[in-house]
């Protein structure tokens, strides 16, 4: 293979696991949005809080790491139902914008205080996998990137079964279509409201682990929320394949368009191209490509 | 309770917490007062929870020791999240408290309060960031870079550079940056350097909030392979920057990194300081605890029956904070003394700054000398290397290329 | 007693027409501008006028996002990147070709009221959050733009210094001086602002946020009251851009970051969407917290921190605390402190009788 061949598939790879790493966070905010139709600006700081808990966990002496993760899944299950229990069910049925802005306030409470409540220094968090590269083909992809991979495709086939055949995957779906009929139908919808945000709050935790144990963690872990956007845009709001797909894209957007576009730009690509794609995609196909015909049009 | 009853009450309470925070101090006579921004809360907040620590333990230290020249020292610590309105309003705010010196932080931040300053003769520092410019006296009369500005810290960086590699004619250098004006701002000496010095330069922007760059650092490692690269990143990209680096197995002793991403913590965070072996780092202040200026502060807690503070191990930027305040200090007891014990006022402060000469600490502060044209000091630099799991100092200070810093500032000022 | 409005007759139709035309309004207004344009200016000190100065500015800022989000019901959160647009405009302006203040400021609000519609366009085929998320994509790339294209930003540094306002040979350098100069644009705004939205285009965007598809039957085209919604929005922000810029003498666009934005969203839920006074309380709200917050734990905290753990603990408390009050209003009070001022206001309709 070429030597440029060789650059351009170690960059797709590179990119695409990277990308992965980002459905891994879209993935909590599909989960959320296709059960309530909450739209979280919080996922980021959900994210660092679970990596928060970790390290704090972890900070006592001889805390085995299995404890820690089961004390993180633990608090961000909690986590999520009292969430759902205290902020957004008071919203129910308000406008779009008051949710929004109930999220962009909850991710300031958390990064206001999860420092003061957790210590503000940089901890690592050290997972049993070593450091070395995974060689595939002409790509070094660090370990961690790879494991962020395996976890996202596994609760992607996770999640797509329990929605497609379980009874509750089922039902979550017939509340996110019309809590009206649903209940009519003897379904609890409360309870799948905070069944969801429980399970997104799992999706976090998992998600702080890696990234954290990637990026270290601190407060600025919280800024990885800001890629969620460009992610289920792409994908589709409440589509979990979608999440995904979207990831996927937008780590393979990114990486060519760093590696390619920015010798003749000077810099900054890829900072760039997913919102400019993601523009593209809301004016072409605004509910993503996995997306549902829902949202109303002008 | 009724709606307007409510209302009532929630706006007593407003009034009643305003109210209690207008009952402020009187001033005490024989107090000088400092003012010292921070970010505690905004995307640097790993440099400021640990730099503004070391500011207030230094001045602590000072006031332990019956102040500067008597006079009682009172610091007020605002935190300006990383934001202009913010910043603004507590420069305002030690101007009403009357503050004779003012730590700027953030470079948006030095650049928005320069005219103020100014106007208020209040000096502010801006160590190791803010304009490059600005070490021309003249033309900025009240900021002091008191330390190795991005251009003198590029310069270093590339002096060091071409020690290691023997000369640097038909070399291949990286440039890994922060995308924004702090991280473009070497570039104007990094061009000019290629040029005369006959290397090739190539640039790799990794835009906010920089926490992840494996393309970048692919592009660098894949294709361009170059003999060294010029690090310049901020917050949490330093740390992914080594991981990234390493993980594609660039040597890291062919890395050296600008002053914002030279501390334990980056490369704590980035695995511990194990795995970052060979590490280069640029430092404006002395790094590690084996001075005497630390040694009296850990003195100091210890009398009052304290542990020494924890931000004290993350010693690059501690230090750093401890060098800013030193500078302060020592500006204010030259301002004093010249005044012959009276109260200082800015101008007086700004006088004393620049008249700081032979000022070490014990090696802890350059051999800096500042003038009124010359608000930088001559950009001295250390380099730290990580060997053996610590930093350890491979080149005392130094100046790099100094005589093409001087005419970039000067070339800047026939600009404007 | 006060707050008669009874035996109020009005005999011509620009007398009935008036912003207020109840006889408590006119005294009101009196003791508002003697207040603020002889008391607090010549009784109060510096600091305190910077910090009403920084409110001033935020006031124009808020009440163009309120027209946006709470009139038209459209949601932006790209609302610091038509600031910087605005700012960056006039500084070019002000720097390369002399222009005076009262021609660079107006021209940094139409550069950023065209701005605004060209981001605003998506707005006609989409709404709720696919229009937050493509407003979000305005600011990044318009922060993107400006990072990188160094005729706009005037360097690698992209600042701009501008100097001070000057008038007739004047020049607005103090903050008393600028006190003045802002409030003028301030309550310019809020002139401006208030007959907006008595008038037909206010009525229009109302009717466009409320039922859009019964606006579109009765005849209102709403692509085109969309559009104009964004380009008024976007207008007020060039300008508040500008004032920022006059007032700290420097265009940095580092200034008007996604950050700033939010803060703006924050302003005009709190106050209270869709109301003049909303914004301005809003403004002064979000403005002041960090101040009182700071005052606050200066005097009462040090009871409970040590003063090392003080520092954290007022940033973290006032971050904690801002997001804390977004919810608070959101699920007690979601019309804001506007719909707290009228109740007191109710009260005092029949005061001394409660009803």
């Amino acid at each position: 293979m070429s030597e440029d061949m060789e650059f351009l598939l170690a960059m797709v790879l590179s990119g695409a696991s990277i990308g992965l790493m980002y459905s891994l966070i879209a993935l909590g905010f599909v989960l959320v949005y296709k059960a309530t139709d909450a739209i979280n600006f919080a996922q980021g700081e959900f994210v660092m809080l679970a990596g928060l808990i970790l390290v704090a966990v972890l900070g006592f002496e001889g805390a085995p790491l299995i404890a820690a993760i089961v004390v993180v899944l633990a608090a961000m299950i909690g986590f999520g139902f009292g969430l759902e229990r205290i902020v957004l069910r008071p919203l129910l049925g308000r406008p779009v914008v008051a949710v929004i802005m109930a999220t962009i306030g909850l991710a300031a409470i958390i990064r206001g205080l999860g420092p003061v409540i957790f210590g503000k220094e940089v901890r690592s968090v050290a997972l049993p996998i070593g450091d070395d590269p995974i060689v595939l083909g002409p790509a070094n992809l660090p370990p961690i990137q790879v494991l962020g991979a395996v976890v996202a495709i596994a609760f992607f086939l996770g999640f797509t079964w329990f929605f497609k055949k379980s009874r509750m995957g089922v039902a979550m779906r017939a509340v996110a279509d019309s809590q009206q009929v649903a209940q009519a139908m003897g379904i609890n919808v409360e309870r799948y409201f905070a069944l969801a945000w429980a399970m997104a709050g799992v999706v976090s935790a998992l998600g702080g682990i890696v990234w954290g144990a990637m990026l270290g963690v601190d407060v600025q872990l919280a800024l990885v929320g800001l890629k969620v956007f460009p992610v289920v845009i792409l994908g589709g709001l409440d589509s979990v394949g979608g999440a995904l797909v979207g990831g996927l894209i937008i780590g393979i957007v990114e990486s060519l368009a760093a590696g390619y576009l920015d010798p003749y730009v000077g810099g900054g690509t890829k900072d760039f191209a997913p919102y400019v794609l993601m523009i593209l995609m809301l004016m072409i196909r605004p509910y993503g490509i996995f997306g549902r015909r829902q949202i109303e049009r002008v | 309770m009724t709606r307007f009853g409510k209302s009532v009450l929630g706006i007593a309470a407003t009034t009643a917490v305003l109210a209690v925070g207008g009952a402020q101090a009187f001033a005490q006579s024989k107090e000088v007062v400092f003012g010292l921004q921070c970010d505690r809360t905004g995307p640097t907040a790993p440099v400021g929870t640990v730099l503004c620590p070391g500011y207030q333990d230094y001045i602590a230290l000072v006031n332990s020791k019956g102040g500067v020249e008597g006079y009682k020292i009172k610091v007020l610590e605002i935190d300006n999240e990383y934001k202009v309105p913010p910043a603004m309003e507590a420069h305002e705010r030690f101007n009403k408290e009357g503050a004779v010196v003012e730590f700027v932080y953030g470079t948006p931040q030095a650049a928005a309060l320069g005219k103020k300053l100014e106007e208020d003769k209040i000096l502010g520092t801006t160590p190791g960031f803010g304009t490059s410019a600005a070490a021309d006296g003249k033309r900025f009369p009240y900021i002091f870079p008191i330390a190795a500005s991005y251009w003198s810290q590029a310069g270093a960086a590339v002096e060091f550079v071409k020690e290691k590699l023997g000369t640097l004619k038909g070399k291949k250098i990286a440039y890994l940056f922060y995308d924004n004006p702090a991280g473009k701002e070497p570039l104007a000496v990094l061009e000019e350097l290629a040029k005369s010095e006959g290397f090739e330069l190539r640039t790799f922007a990794v835009p906010a909030p920089g926490l992840e760059m494996g393309a970048q650092v692919l592009d660098i490692t894949g294709r361009f392979k170059p003999d060294f690269i010029i690090a310049h990143l901020f917050g949490r990209s330093p740390s992914v920057s080594i991981k990234e680096l390493k993980g594609k197995g660039y040597p890291l002793s062919k890395v050296i990194s600008l002053v914002w991403g030279s501390a334990e913590a980056d490369i704590i965070a980035a695995g511990g300081m194990g795995i970052a072996e060979g590490y280069n780092t640029l430092q404006f202040a002395g790094v590690g605890k084996d001075f005497p200026v630390l040694k009296e502060i850990e003195a100091m807690y210890k009398a009052q029956g304290k542990p020494a503070p924890k931000e004290m191990d993350s010693t690059v930027y501690y230090n750093r904070g401890v060098l800013s305040a030193a500078l302060h200090v020592e500006a204010v007891r030259n301002a004093i003394k010249a005044k012959g014990g009276a109260a200082p006022t800015g101008e007086d402060v700004k006088k004393g700054m620049e008249s700081i000469k032979g000022f070490t600490l014990g090696g802890f502060v350059p051999p800096m000398e500042l003038s009124p044209t010359d608000h930088e000091g001559g950009g001295w630099v250390q380099i730290w290397t990580v060997k053996g799991g610590k930093l350890v100092k491979v080149k005392d200070w130094f100046q790099g290329y100094r005589p093409v810093i001087q005419k970039q500032v000067a070339a800047d000022a026939s600009k404007s | 007693m006060f707050h008669r409005e009874s035996g109020v007759f009005k005999t011509t139709y620009a007398a009935d027409m008036a912003l207020y035309p109840l006889p408590i309004a006119k005294w009101t207004v009196i003791a508002l501008a003697a207040l603020f344009v002889l008391i607090i200016p010549l009784t109060v000190h510096e600091y305190y006028l910077s910090i009403l100065n920084l409110i001033f500015i935020a006031i124009v800022g808020a009440l163009g996002l309120n027209i946006l989000v709470g009139y038209t019901g459209q949601i932006s959160i790209g609302h610091g990147a038509f600031m910087s647009v605005g700012a960056y405009t006039a500084a070019n302006l002000a720097v390369r070709l002399g222009l005076p203040f009262w021609l660079t400021l107006p021209a940094g609000g139409l550069m950023a009221a065209l701005i605004g519609v060209i981001v605003g366009m998506p707005s006609l085929r989409i709404k709720g959050l696919y229009l937050a998320i493509a407003t979000l994509a305005g600011q990044l790339i318009i922060e993107w733009t400006i990072n990188h294209v160094p005729a706009i930003s005037g360097g690698a540094q992209a600042s701009i210094e501008v100097d001070r306002p000057s008038l007739f040979g004047f020049s607005f350098a103090t903050q008393g001086h600028l006190y003045f100069f802002l409030l003028f644009f301030a309550v310019l705004a809020i002139v401006a602002t208030l007959n907006l939205v008595r008038s037909r285009i206010g009525r229009a965007f109302v009717a466009v946020r409320d039922q859009d598809i019964a606006a579109e039957i009765i005849g209102i085209n709403i692509y085109r009251y969309k559009l104009l919604a964004f380009a008024i929005s976007s207008f007020y922000a060039g300008v508040c851009g500008v004032l920022y810029t006059y007032y700290f003498g420097i265009a940095n666009y580092e200034q008007f970051q996604l950050v700033v934005s939010i803060d703006y969203l924050a302003m005009i839920i709190i106050g209270g969407l869709g109301s003049v006074l909303g914004s301005i309380l809003g403004a002064i709200f979000v403005t002041l917290l960090p101040i009182a917050i700071r005052i606050f734990m200066e005097d009462v905290g040090a009871l409970f921190f040590s003063s090392a753990e003080m520092a954290n603990v007022i940033s973290g408390l006032r971050l904690g605390v801002f997001g804390g009050l977004i919810i608070f209003f959101l699920i007690v009070e979601p019309e804001g402190l506007n719909r707290l001022w009228r109740n007191i206001r109710s009260y005092f309709r029949v005061w001394p009788f409660s009803y």
